[in-house]
């Protein structure tokens, strides 16, 4: 399974996903004009990924600071295929990254912990000023 | 030959007017010579038309090369070189390979080309053959950029009066609305700003004999899509409480929801089918839509207002609070595929008292990134922003909570539309 990298752009995250370390990072915001594009390849490659792997400690960095409805529902898929496989084959670890101050993301990170049980949800404070 | 007033006079619409201009539009005749001519006639001809920047040579009909007049120059006033060449073929200076193209390309197309092609084509121009490949004339640089100005400004003039007019329908259409709200309040303002000039964003209000409905929207989407979407929601909404039901926001969103769905077809469990296992293997089918509505719904009657929120909150504060309540909605949308057709929301009943304030706003404000951090403003700031200022009227409230907000936002792109509302029993 090769490794996935996408650069930033001003409406799409930064995507490291590397599959053969097993740690999947989502940087900077997301809501690009056509959320279903955007996220289609990536949740193809995740599912691709997670197919072959098996007893695996599967590390998520969580590090976005904003994301449209059309992209949260992408991102809805994307743990519900983290949830399923976190109930079966893998240990799912989800570092949910926000700043100090931000009560949006950290409260929709509460959200996502309520939804998708199975994945071990780790809210992570950081100063995104001195970041 | 580009002719300003062809271009003026033009009527095309959106979809036409792409194709209204080919390579063709942008034919000059020019002088050509052939290769048996020799550089001093060349010379000759240059020297008699200044008008001419580049020269085609073509043999038998067939074009073959573009003398540039600044190279032929150059190249023919060095010591010795009039001389030694002036007798010969005038293929000697010429560019063997001009950009050539068939009289029917897009000007799109062309464009990509004489990009592509470098520097030297936007100078020197290129060559305009039939579909035979034989010569029929030039087309210069500075006629194809004229060309492609016009266009871009002909599409976004044409774009821009389409999403004006939109907007003068989607404003009347929220005018009942406002009477309503004018008629039913006392103090209480309402700020609608939609992103794209026209927006997803909406709000509703609707006077009865006992009392009023009261409700912010959000549809899925912004721009020109999410203006088609609230009006599909305000009719939907409209023809809801023309039944006794009006008293009961939850099963309102509940009728929403059944409409919605059906409306757009969204019924499956998923729209995404699973292919052989894999899920998002191949495209979801295009033609799904998976829109809906974030909403609260409000009844609001003399001491009491019955809420029922699809991911939007309310937010109160008693008169001498120095905390807002926030009465958190349900946490599903209103119509979306994800959400199933017998969905039930539930209500809320919150006593009102004398001068308390109720507001409600859309994530367009909570969300927004801004300040040093570049983070959402988030709840804790619009409510601190409510409380700071709860015991100016309604209206100087949204002056000073807007003002916050766009300081706020700084320099940062707008992300979504914006509406907030706010009234005083």
């Amino acid at each position: 399974m090769n490794d996935l990298y996408l650069a930033r752009t001003a409406h799409s995250p930064e995507v490291d996903f590397r599959f053969s370390s097993h740690e999947l990072t989502l940087t900077g915001e997301a809501y690009p004009e056509n959320a279903a594009d955007f996220f289609q390849p990536l949740l193809s490659a995740l599912e691709g990924y997670l197919r072959g792997v098996d007893g695996q400690e599967i590390h998520i960095n969580f590090r976005l600071t904003y994301f449209n409805s059309a992209a949260t529902k992408m991102l809805y898929s994307m743990f519900e295929l983290l949830n399923e496989t976190a109930c079966t084959s893998n240990r799912v670890i989800l570092n949910w990254f926000h700043d100090e101050e931000d009560d949006t993301i950290l409260e929709f990170g509460e959200g996502v912990h309520d939804d998708f049980s199975a994945l071990d949800f780790r809210p992570v404070a950081v100063d995104l000023a001195t970041a | 030959m580009l002719s300003p007033a062809a271009i003026a006079e033009s009527r095309a619409g959106l979809s036409e007017i792409e194709s209204e201009y080919i390579a063709r539009s942008l034919l000059r005749e020019a002088p050509t010579v052939a290769p048996h001519q020799t550089n001093d006639e060349v010379m000759q001809l240059l020297s008699e038309r200044s008008d001419v920047v580049s020269l085609p040579v073509v043999e038998n009909g067939l074009p073959i090369g573009l003398i540039n007049r600044n190279i032929f120059m150059d190249g023919i006033a060095k010591p010795f070189r009039r001389e030694l060449f002036g007798r010969k073929s005038c293929i000697a200076f010429m560019d063997k390979q001009p950009l050539v193209v068939s009289e029917h390309m897009s000007i799109q197309e062309l464009s990509f080309k004489v990009v592509g092609a470098g520097g030297k084509t936007l100078n020197d121009g290129f060559v305009i053959t039939d579909d035979a490949g034989l010569y029929l004339g030039v087309g210069t640089g500075e006629d194809l950029v004229k060309i492609v100005t016009h266009l871009q400004a002909e599409k976004n003039r044409l774009v821009m009066e389409s999403i004006n007019y939109a907007s003068v329908i989607q404003k009347s259409f929220l005018r009942a609305s406002r009477e309503d709200m004018a008629a039913a309040l006392h103090d209480y303002f309402i700020h609608w700003e939609p992103r794209d000039k026209v927006g997803g964003d909406y709000y509703f209000c609707k006077k009865f004999e006992d009392g009023f409905f009261i409700a912010l929207i959000d549809c899925t989407g912004h721009g020109v899509p999410g203006a088609f979407m609230t009006l599909i929601m305000a009719s939907f909404l409209d023809h809801i409480l023309l039944e006794d039901n009006r008293r009961d926001p939850a099963g309102a969103l509940a009728m929403m929801n059944r409409k919605v769905k059906i409306a757009l077809g969204q019924i499956g469990e998923h729209n995404i089918v699973p292919i052989e296992g894999q899920r998002f293997a191949h495209s979801p089918d295009k033609e799904q839509s998976d829109d809906g509505m974030d909403t609260a719904f409000c009844w609001v009657e003399s001491c009491k207002l019955i809420y029922a929120g699809a991911k939007t909150p309310l937010f109160t504060l008693e008169n001498g609070a120095t905390e807002v309540t926030v009465i958190e909605g349900d946490r599903k949308g209103v119509g979306y595929v994800d959400t199933p057709m017998d969905y039930t929301w539930t209500n809320k009943e919150i006593a009102l008292s004398k001068g308390m304030r109720v507001y409600l706003t859309t994530d367009g404000i909570i969300d927004q990134i801004g300040g040093t951090k570049d983070i959402a403003f988030g709840k804790k700031r619009f409510c601190n922003l409510l409380v700071e200022n709860s015991e100016l009227p309604l209206v100087a409230q949204k002056e000073r909570i807007m003002q916050a907000f766009y300081t706020y936002q700084g320099k940062q792109r707008r992300r979504d539309d914006v509406s907030l509302l706010g009234f005083r029993i």
